[in-house]
């Protein structure tokens, strides 16, 4: 009786944890959601979605919508793409800098006016770092555990701050460029408009000469 | 809620607290998505007392030549029903509070304009163990509420960082965005002028010409 117990409490939690982590958002009975993120090299992906009928606690957990998802790098390169699916997960490591996006469709219209909501869980960088694998090859547990993913949070910090400083740095050029060619658009373009109109009354000047009007 | 001291955790109950409970305080969303009318987003707190904290950024695309950016309505409502905290026309703003109840939190954002605005948002959910908590689970040291508190200070400094990452990257646009217009219109500028002054001369030319009329001027 224990054991079918505990059976069944872990298969509610396997059922209940995933479907109640994650951020919700409602799909469009028609169209597509997309959520983005701004990611830079070498920065790992995990993301996992499920897909069900109702909102906020109105869950209905017998019946799954299915949705089709659509991963894309920014230069537009597919990343992971499946149709007619109710969960899944995908991971991928950013290769290029830009905004990676993941866009959620309905699928058909079986739902009958129901709104169908996605619970998305998208972890970047230290949260998708697999913590259990770091523990079982390091042999350390408990106390030292976590103390080490405190250590990998500050690595992230100071990390996301060189990164920042490095976009500042860029954004910089592109401001020192943009003043500077203000400056010279500017002057040249009253150079021209100068060099036009001397051309403009010399050249009338000089026709009306040979139409010996003057 | 990190575990206790040891993995010496024993009990089935043990085994779902853990797993209902891992994961939501080290959870981080910093994601962007786009508002044309009102958007909600669902955020589930499992203890009451949980430290919510985050912001949001407002990227408008299509603003052409004002620099009053409209902004965006935000809303946080809590599972009963009341509004937590509201923000009207903010380009940008941040949020913190501990959840009066647990259960489903929404966080709104309402566009009054037409134009498509996308917005990066940024949602930390909080959990430090309270002495109840210590006093139900015998595996949880008061050192794990110490190590608690570290880490939900280092949070609160990875949420200042994507909230200036958000802002950042709305500034690069802008500086990119000015960057292709001085080239663009300075260009299409030059080109214009040329065109104009070659216009006026061919005009006048034919207003003297023979064919026109001959002795009109």
């Amino acid at each position: 009786m224990k054991l079918v117990e505990a059976a069944a409490v872990i298969l509610v939690a396997f059922v209940v944890a995933p479907a109640v982590r994650g951020l919700w958002v409602d799909l469009p009975s028609t169209g597509t959601k997309c959520v983005s993120e701004e990611l830079h090299n070498h920065v790992v992906v995990l993301g996992d979605y499920h897909s069900f009928f109702g909102q906020n606690d109105d869950v209905n957990y017998t019946v799954s919508p299915s949705i089709s998802v659509k991963v894309t790098s920014p230069y537009g390169n597919n990343l992971y793409h499946q149709e007619k699916v109710s969960y899944g997960q995908f991971s991928f490591t950013a290769t290029e800098t830009g905004s990676y996006t993941a866009c959620f469709t309905v699928d058909g219209e079986q739902h009958g006016g129901k709104t169908v909501t996605v619970g998305i869980d998208w972890k970047t960088g230290i949260s998708a770092k697999d913590w259990d694998s770091v523990a079982k090859k390091e042999k350390i547990e408990g106390l030292e555990l976590e103390l080490k993913k405190l250590e990998g949070i500050v690595q992230a910090i100071r990390d996301n701050m060189n990164y920042m400083m490095s976009r500042e740095m860029d954004m910089r050029e592109v401001s020192e460029t943009a003043n500077s060619r203000v400056a010279r658009f500017s002057i040249m373009s009253l150079g021209i408009c100068i060099v036009t109109s001397v051309s403009q009354s010399l050249y009338l000047r000089r026709y009306f000469r040979k139409k010996k009007l003057i | 809620m990190e575990r206790g001291g040891g993995i010496r955790c024993r009990g089935v109950a043990c085994a779902v607290l853990t797993l209902l409970l891992l994961g939501p305080a080290s959870r981080v969303s910093g994601l962007s998505i786009t508002v044309n009318n009102l958007e909600c987003l669902y955020e589930y707190v499992f203890n009451e007392g949980d430290s919510v904290s985050g912001s949001f950024v407002v990227v408008d695309h299509d603003i052409f030549w004002s620099s009053d950016h409209p902004g965006i309505d935000f809303t946080i409502t809590s599972p009963a029903g009341d509004v937590i905290d509201t923000l009207k026309g903010a380009s940008d703003g941040k949020f913190d509070f501990h959840a009066p109840k647990s259960g489903m939190y929404k966080f709104c954002f309402h566009n009054r304009h037409s134009t498509t605005e996308s917005v990066s948002f940024y949602i930390h959910v909080g959990h430090i163990p309270s002495e109840h908590d210590l006093a139900k689970d015998e595996h949880l040291d008061p050192i794990n509420v110490k190590i608690a508190k570290l880490r939900e200070a280092m949070e609160s400094i990875t949420a200042e960082q994507m909230y200036f990452k958000a802002r950042e990257a709305r500034h690069r646009h802008t500086n990119e965005s000015t960057r292709r217009r001085v080239i663009f219109y300075t260009v299409g500028e030059y080109l214009l002028l040329a065109l104009v002054s070659t216009l006026q001369v061919a005009y006048i030319r034919r207003l003297f010409s023979k064919s026109v009329s001959y002795n009109r001027v």
